[in-house]
């Protein structure tokens, strides 16, 4: 089976090479064939110039496109290139490369789409701020008012793909807020979609793309996108 | 409406056509979207040549002052204006991110074939 971490990174020059070396050590005390591609989204500072320099397998966007314009553009090249999984994976170092096993586990079970959950077991430390978690329910609320699913953790960018799912998201993919709204569109289109129990770490250096006075904005943009797409029909 | 009021409006439409047909002879816009403007113009003419056309209107439909109809009027056609530019950025943003995933996954295949 052909794995395939897709690692978004912009301005990630402290973190990305811990995070290649960390995957790549991880696959060879285990024995495992995790293959990575960095999708580096047009960064100002020096993520370009470590990622030749070390040899890390990776796309340069020639423009800045965001988070989902970049994750697409990993799931484009999973699909041409014949990856059966594609796992999309933090360059920040928030993401654990030991749940990846686990989250394929479940991809064989069945599943289309694996998401890695800090909420439905009581495994991680990090939980992330209060104000986020409340944000995090109330996503949650919604997207089980239109798909009738419950997913905890809605916001969640560690997440596994089958071969379905990379076709469907090579093809289309939300641009704007897509954690909680490639999950809805998932649902929509009766994917099934499942969480599994992981630990994540903070952030190790840097600074996360979330500021808080924006979270009332993205709050009203997320839940009507929800509903947007929750009241679509697809075939 | 005063002579002067009604000269100066047929000005106004006059300058507006010249500026639409001028903008469309340089191929700055397709001729698609100088149909709205085009249509205004010949509006703001009709105004100007038949003082009657607006105020027997506006009492139509129920106006106050004649000056409120047209700004309403206005407003609400600049606003159409508004939401389907809103529509046009918003398609050529997703043909934009289109370009770039294609182009740059172009370039990483042909720099692996370089080396």
């Amino acid at each position: 089976m052909k794995i395939l971490l897709i690692i978004p990174a912009y301005n990630e020059e402290a973190n990305i090479l811990n995070t290649y070396n960390t995957i790549m050590e991880y696959n060879k005390k285990n024995k495992t064939n995790y293959d990575a591609i960095v999708i580096n989204d047009g960064s100002i500072d020096n993520t370009k110039e470590i990622l030749k320099k070390n040899k890390i397998p990776h796309i340069n966007l020639i423009n800045n496109l965001g988070i989902g314009g970049a994750v697409q553009t990993g799931y484009k090249y999973a699909f041409e290139n014949d990856y059966d999984v594609a796992v999309q994976y933090d360059g920040d170092g928030q993401h654990d490369v030991r749940y990846v096993k686990d989250l394929v586990a479940n991809l064989e079970k069945g599943y289309d789409m694996v998401i890695g959950s800090r909420f439905i077991e009581e495994k991680s430390d990090f939980k992330s701020t209060k104000m986020r978690r409340v944000g995090i329910n109330i996503i949650s609320f919604f997207i089980k008012l239109f798909t009738g699913k419950k997913i905890y953790d809605t916001t969640s960018g560690f997440r596994a793909c089958n071969r379905n799912l990379i076709e469907k998201f090579s093809i289309s993919y939300p641009t704007e807020y897509p954690e909680p709204i490639s999950t809805v569109e998932a649902l929509k289109m009766n994917y099934k979609v499942s969480e599994v129990a992981v630990e994540m770490n903070e952030r190790q250096a840097g600074k996360s793309s979330i500021h808080s006075w924006k979270n009332i904005y993205y709050m009203i943009n997320v839940i009507l996108s929800i509903l947007v797409v929750g009241t679509r029909r697809y075939k | 409406m005063s002579f002067n009021l009604r000269l100066g409006i047929i000005i106004v439409s006059i300058v507006l056509f010249l500026i639409i047909f001028v903008i469309l002879k340089k191929e700055k816009i397709p001729v698609k979207y100088s149909l709205v403007w085009f249509f205004s113009s010949l509006l703001i003419l009709l105004v100007g040549l038949i003082p009657n056309l607006l105020s027997s209107f506006s009492k139509m439909l129920g106006f106050i002052t004649m000056s409120n109809m047209v700004i309403g009027i206005f407003i609400f056609i600049l606003l159409l204006i508004t939401v389907s530019l809103t529509v046009i950025v918003s398609s050529q943003k997703k043909k934009i991110t289109l370009l770039i995933q294609e182009i740059s996954l172009l370039k990483e295949k042909v720099n692996k074939n370089d080396k």
